[in-house]
């Protein structure tokens, strides 16, 4: 019993502070969004707001046909999952689970049954009858999926659910909310400042910046297409390196960059006529630059730091102008700190962003 | 909590400390035990002097003349009455306050939360004559509710509340919020059995203060039959002791101690955390 979700022209002050500004988004019936930015951006508000937990200064949210902004909490259909679980203390796993429902009026064995129906999706039937306090931070994880599960909401929203929990831990139970997902087909958008989280379980990423939506894209479109060099500079790990423009040579197959002192970049990108090279960068993902032979064309790097991580090796490094570079190279790579090594560069994967961070791709699938 | 030390050096300082407790403990104990004695002694024995204590025979003769003395009997009700319905009341109320002053949105919250606050400063003899005339007024005097009326508005109680209601995570009542509870529920269900060991400290000092109160009884309560433990014994001190014996009085102040002495080792934990400052966590 899924719905779509509809957020028109969402802003949010407080005084004279805006904290999110004319937001507008649709989040398909059964889709997973996950909301992606640096602390303090709006994410958690906007969450927030869709829950009714927040006021809304202006504009309006539907859920499905119906509009909910002016409903109170409990009546919007929406289910939420807080990053510190939020269980009641007092209550066992199964009342915890039961109090939304009893307050509905739902009749107990229908209770009984969606109760252990949701412990035994999520694996906690024999913690039904547990308080909180004896749970470990998982199982509560787990409880807080099944409060919400149990009421069948129109929507599942999460607020960094995972922030709480161990490395390991994390790992597992992102793949569990994924399979639930599948499962249950619902409509659920996700809070998190972890690009992992985001690039894993969501079909679409909103990356939020500034108070503003600044992308909205599928993982892989905002890995390999971001909108501004702060989403390619938020996305990836390790970050896209930015090398600043020298001068620009147009061509009609794509613009050669010369990087300040360092040489040369071909690229198969097309600039418009009125294309601003004031600050301009040009970006590079890691996964995009190779360690050549001394004679081939490309840059010279000095290497600083060598990050081995067994299938690949990150070499950090600094151009002849000081300016920093990661290259990706073999799990068997014989750099060493100190060296200095050349550097090419795909011209397929670069990207240029203008003085105000506005992104240009190559026109080349990559 | 820290190991105890046995070395030698230790040891000793310890053991002093040990000698200085005992006698501040007998110190303490000695008119307690002083009056359990007088309390088991026949009257017309004490009357030949109270070094009677310490020999035999010992009686309970004066405990089952409280449970036939009418007055002494009625007297505990009362103070039962005062102390429970105080207990009671203060618990409801400053439950019910603190949980608006942490929780609830209304005009002038935080400048009455500051008049909360200076009522902690007002001290009882301030406010006594007009509260005494206000009471005459509404004829209240020699009644319960005279009783337990004027300290029903616990400063120190909304205080404490407010701080534990602060003290519990919104999350809890958002998570409520969306489970479709109403703000009551949210209140009475949720909130509320969560400040249990805030209402058990608050509860044992209004109990036991309710209980020891000697001063607003001795104004509101002169009638004999609306005594409280503390204003009929008091008044049997002055007026019975000789014609009723020491024994009697002694054995009145010991059942006058019962409830206090049960609530003690009842809720000795939570007084403990109390007294320490950790009750409100």
């Amino acid at each position: 019993m899924s719905a779509s979700i509809s957020i028109k022209n969402i802003t949010k002050r407080y005084d004279s502070v805006t904290v999110l500004d004319d937001i507008n988004l649709h989040i398909e019936d059964g889709e997973f969004v996950v909301f992606l930015g640096p602390s303090g951006c709006g994410k958690s508000t906007l969450l927030r707001m869709i829950a009714g937990l927040e006021s809304i200064t202006e504009g309006s949210i539907d859920i499905g046909e119906k509009r909910i902004d002016t409903l109170p909490p409990g009546q919007r259909g929406v289910a939420m999952v807080f990053q510190s679980y939020a269980l009641y203390p007092h209550m066992t796993t199964r009342q915890n689970m039961a109090f939304g429902l009893e307050n509905v009026k739902v009749a107990q064995d229908e209770i009984d049954r969606r109760v252990n129906d949701a412990a035994k999706i999520l694996e906690i039937d024999h913690l039904l009858d547990r308080k909180p306090g004896r749970l470990s931070g998982g199982q509560r994880q787990r409880v807080a999926i099944g409060r919400a599960i149990v009421k069948e909401p129109k929507a599942f929203l999460f607020d960094e659910p995972l922030s709480n929990l161990d490395a390991a831990l994390r790992g597992r139970t992102r793949l569990e909310l994924a399979q639930l997902h599948q499962r249950l087909g619902s409509t659920m958008i996700f809070v998190t400042h972890d690009q992992v989280e985001a690039m894993t379980l969501a079909d679409r990423i909103v990356i939020m910046h500034n108070q503003k939506i600044e992308q909205i894209g599928t993982p892989m479109e905002i890995y390999q297409y971001p909108a501004s060099r702060f989403v390619a500079e938020f996305v990836g790990s390790p970050p896209m390196s930015m090398l600043p423009i020298n001068s620009i040579e147009n061509t009609p197959d794509g613009v050669t960059v010369e990087v300040s002192g360092a040489g040369k970049v071909v690229t198969a990108i097309v600039l418009p006529p009125e294309f601003n090279a004031t600050n301009a960068v040009i970006g590079i993902r890691a996964e995009d630059t190779a360690v050549v032979a001394a004679e081939e064309d490309g840059l010279d790097l000095t290497i600083k730091v060598i990050e081995r991580l067994g299938d690949r090796t990150l070499l950090y490094g600094i151009l002849i102008d000081g300016t920093d570079l990661i290259v990706e190279d073999s799990g068997r790579s014989k750099v060493k700190a100190g060296d200095t090594v050349r550097v090419s560069i795909s011209p397929q994967a670069a990207h240029i962003f203008d003085g105000d961070g506005l992104a240009y791709h190559s026109q080349m699938e990559v | 909590m820290k190991a105890f030390n046995y070395s030698p050096e230790h040891l000793t300082s310890n053991r002093q400390l040990f000698w200085i407790a005992a006698v501040l403990g007998v110190i303490m104990m000695a008119p307690v035990a002083w009056i359990i004695g007088l309390s088991l002694k026949d009257n017309a024995e004490l009357l030949r002097g109270t070094e009677a204590v310490f020999s035999f025979p010992y009686t309970l003769l004066n405990y089952a003349n409280i449970l036939e003395s009418s007055s002494v009997f009625g007297w505990f009700m009362n103070s039962m009455i005062v102390a429970v319905g105080q207990t009671v009341g203060v618990l409801l109320l400053s439950s019910l306050a603190g949980y608006a002053f942490a929780r609830l949105e209304f005009p002038f919250r935080k400048t009455l939360f500051i008049i909360v606050l200076f009522g902690l400063a007002v001290p009882e003899q301030a406010v006594i004559i007009a509260r005494h005339q206000m009471f005459n007024w509404f004829d209240l005097h020699n009644t319960h509710i005279g009783l337990i009326l004027p300290n029903l508005s616990s400063a120190f109680g909304v205080f404490l509340m407010t701080q534990f209601f602060r003290a519990i995570p919104k999350e809890i009542d958002e998570a409520a919020m969306l489970d479709n509870a109403s703000t009551f529920r949210i209140f009475w269900k949720v909130l509320l059995p969560l400040t249990l060991p805030a209402q058990a400290t608050l509860g044992i000092f209004t109990f036991l203060q309710a209980w020891n109160d000697y001063w607003w009884p001795l104004i509101s309560a002169t009638k004999s039959d609306m005594y409280t433990l503390t204003i009929g014994i008091a008044s049997s001190q002055t007026n019975f002791a000789q014609s009723e014996g020491l024994g009697f009085l002694g054995a009145q102040a010991v059942f006058a101690s019962l409830p206090v002495v049960i609530v003690y080792i009842f809720f000795q934990r939570h007084i403990v955390t109390a007294v320490s400052g950790g009750a409100v966590k």
